[in-house]
């Protein structure tokens, strides 16, 4: 594929958009322009990143009960957590280490 | 005369005119249209409201809406006065209720901002406790239903089936239900719960709530409930410090609650349905993003909130392991 790449295009346009479009926006419509611009970061970060596999059985597991004396449990999901969070809204991430 | 203005006539036993309407910000089930009309040649501010074409089969119609609202009414809840409510579709193309303009705003944001700039507001805090306190003594109207032995185990298995006709499956959110099902309290008799009071759902005007709205979730349930949903962390609006709504602090508006109820909520109950409420918020952003992804309501903001879920799924891990840790 010929360079810049996919997440440096999102990059560069959600910068023109920000930086350029948005003062000249009427006040009304720069929550629409700040959408756009999230919705840009988010499809950024996301690229590259491993496809989401749903565990339908990890879930029904913990629904019955099964997993109810798991000591890993509540470990192995703030796993799968944060990758979900480092993509739609990294700024929630708690410190590394926490 | 237009079809509208026969009808408000008719309604109203006295002449309508409508001046103008024009439409306020909506929800994303709902539209708003503020109308300036005459009646008997007198001008009167009225709001006009209305379904927008997708709704969720969740939520009340207008007609129950307005029976909740004379209802809250009744109760002392300050609300809108409910004037005229029309369930014939063929007067505007969907039914529709007519209630008296009420003077303020509810933007969330604008107002946690302003609470945060005192360092809080214990007064509003305190005066969203006694508007709760009155909405939980409100007689129940017939579109409620019964009431449920346990309210608890409803919430539950209605959390349960949304998850599973939403299709996809959601360990941390399975993870914090199970931890209310197995943490849960002895239930409390049901009152009428409002299921969506929160900053952004009241307006103020001079730091006083002059009306409650959007009552079209209301249903029974343990008083902690609305209680949690108010003072999660979720429905804060940036201002995570003040507990009780991004608006104040915590005991003063559990104090305010407890003045005008005549009984005083216990915090680890207010806690435990804190979790309750971010396992819902999780369930309905999830929802408002299938609808986007349906293909039938192509949105942006429905998008986005999808993208909220993550965030509430980590929110549910931390207050589910406190909960575990608490027993």
């Amino acid at each position: 594929m010929e360079q810049p790449d996919a997440r440096n295009l999102l990059e560069t346009a959600r910068a023109l958009l920000l930086d350029s479009l948005l003062p000249a926006l009427p006040a009304e419509r720069r929550l629409e322009a700040r959408m756009v611009a999230s919705a840009m970061a988010i499809a950024a970060r996301a690229i590259g990143a491993a496809p989401a596999r749903p565990d339908a059985a990890l879930a029904a597991a913990i629904r019955a009960g099964a997993l109810d004396d798991d000591l890993s449990l509540a470990g192995q999901l703030r796993l799968v957590a944060r990758a979900r969070l480092a993509i739609s809204n990294p700024r929630a991430l708690p410190a590394a280490g926490s | 005369m237009n079809a509208l203005e026969t009808w408000l006539s008719i309604a109203a036993a006295a002449p309508v005119r409508v001046l103008s309407q024009t439409r306020l910000s909506g929800g994303a089930i709902q539209q708003n249209i503020a109308l300036e009309v005459t009646r008997d040649g007198a001008p009167e501010a009225w709001v006009l409201r209305t379904d927008n074409a997708a709704t969720l089969a969740v939520s009340h119609g207008r007609v129950e809406e307005f029976a909740l609202l004379q209802a809250a009414h009744e109760a002392g809840v300050a609300v809108a006065e409910p004037l005229f409510c029309c369930a014939d579709v063929s007067v505007t193309g969907a039914p529709f209720f007519v209630m008296r303009r009420v003077a303020g705003s509810a933007a969330g944001h604008a107002i946690t901002r302003a609470a945060a700039a005192r360092g809080g507001d214990p007064e509003l805090a305190a005066d969203h406790g006694r508007q709760l306190a009155r909405i939980h003594r409100m007689r129940a109207p017939a579109c409620l239903g019964a009431p449920p032995a346990d309210s608890l185990a409803g919430f539950i298995a209605a959390m349960r089936a949304r998850l599973d006709a939403a299709g996809t499956p959601r360990p941390p959110l399975e993870y914090g239900l199970r931890m209310m099902e197995r943490r849960g309290a002895t239930p409390l008799p049901p009152v009428v719960c409002h299921n969506d009071f929160r900053t952004g759902n009241t307006m103020q005007h001079d730091r006083r709530i002059t009306a409650v709205l959007d009552w079209e979730f209301a249903g029974w349930g343990d008083p902690h409930e609305d209680l949690g949903w108010f003072t999660a962390r979720c429905w804060r609006f940036g201002q995570v410090a003040l507990e009780a709504g991004g608006i104040g602090p915590m005991d003063a508006f559990l104090a305010g609650y407890g003045a005008e109820s005549g009984w005083q909520p216990d915090p680890a109950r207010v806690r435990f349905w804190q979790l309750g409420a971010t396992i819902r918020w999780a369930v309905i952003a999830a929802d408002q993003a299938a609808r986007h992804l349906s293909g039938r309501e192509p949105s942006l903001e429905l998008a986005l909130t999808g993208h909220m879920v993550p965030e509430l799924e980590w929110d549910v891990l931390d207050q589910a392991e406190a909960l575990h840790g608490a027993a």
